[in-house]
């Protein structure tokens, strides 16, 4: 059984794909606390606005929170460049692709991180 | 066919006929990060439903509720569990680690992701 997702590409690199695999590992371990608290111990499986803004005010939630927005962005969009590396684009579509993927990434996490600080202080 | 397709060869992801397990792994890790990839823009974008208020995101939760959606949640969870757990066994190999029994691992990760299927769906629906 070959698997070409357990060794780098040729041009992934051995650096981003580290990242992919060891980021993966810490995003199932954060995703079962984020799981199972907002939706396994919530009533209906939903929390509401309030159950939100209290989840909040624990001061290590919104890092974890955090952490967990930054590992997840990143690992899907390292994955998501190395969905596209199959199509062999040429280096300079390449170069396009990981402008996007940068300001894709560095927007959702800004805009995540912003809106976890906001109901963090909502709470406070 | 190999597990890197070529291009033009991409419909073949969708082929059910002359798979091995290898190529199946490939392939729903593929599929599963393209649907978990596009599910979380989407919930970060429905997220911002927190930033107008309680009004506005309780409304958000009660349409959140509603059979459509909640399959739409099932298939997540699935996804989340197949390329998890699949994911798992990759770093696992990547670092020299049940090479020999790599198929036997990824039938048993499939065991344990239909059972996960299964009780998710029965918490979800069982009680409605």
């Amino acid at each position: 059984m070959v698997d070409e997702g357990s060794k780098p590409k040729k041009r992934e690199g051995t650096t981003l794909w580290l990242l992919k695999i060891i980021g993966g590992l810490l995003i199932i371990l954060l995703l079962g606390i984020h799981f199972v608290i907002n939706h396994l111990v919530a009533p209906g499986g939903l929390l509401t606005y309030q159950d939100v803004i209290n989840y909040y005010r624990t001061p290590i939630v919104p890092v974890m929170e955090i952490f967990f927005l930054v590992f997840v962005v990143s690992h899907s969009l390292i994955g998501l460049r190395s969905i596209l590396l199959d199509l062999n684009p040429s280096d300079y579509l390449l170069k396009i692709i990981d402008r996007i993927l940068v300001i894709v990434g560095s927007g959702a996490s800004i805009y995540g991180a912003l809106l976890i600080i906001f109901l963090a202080n909502k709470g406070a | 066919m190999h597990n890197q397709p070529a291009p033009i060869h991409f419909w073949r992801w969708f082929d059910p006929r002359s798979h091995k397990p290898g190529t199946w792994a490939f392939i729903l890790n593929r599929i599963t990060a393209l649907g978990l990839t596009l599910y979380l823009a989407m919930h970060l974008v429905a997220l911002s439903q927190l930033a107008m208020g309680p009004a506005a995101y309780d409304n958000f939760i009660q349409l959140a509720k509603t059979p459509v959606i909640k399959l739409g949640e099932l298939l997540v969870i699935s996804a989340g569990m197949i390329h998890g757990l699949n994911g798992i066994r990759i770093a696992l190999t990547s670092f020299g680690i049940g090479v020999r029994i790599q198929k036997q691992l990824f039938a048993g990760l499939m065991v344990l992701v239909l059972a996960g299927i299964l009780i998710f769906a029965f918490s979800m629906f069982g009680g409605a």
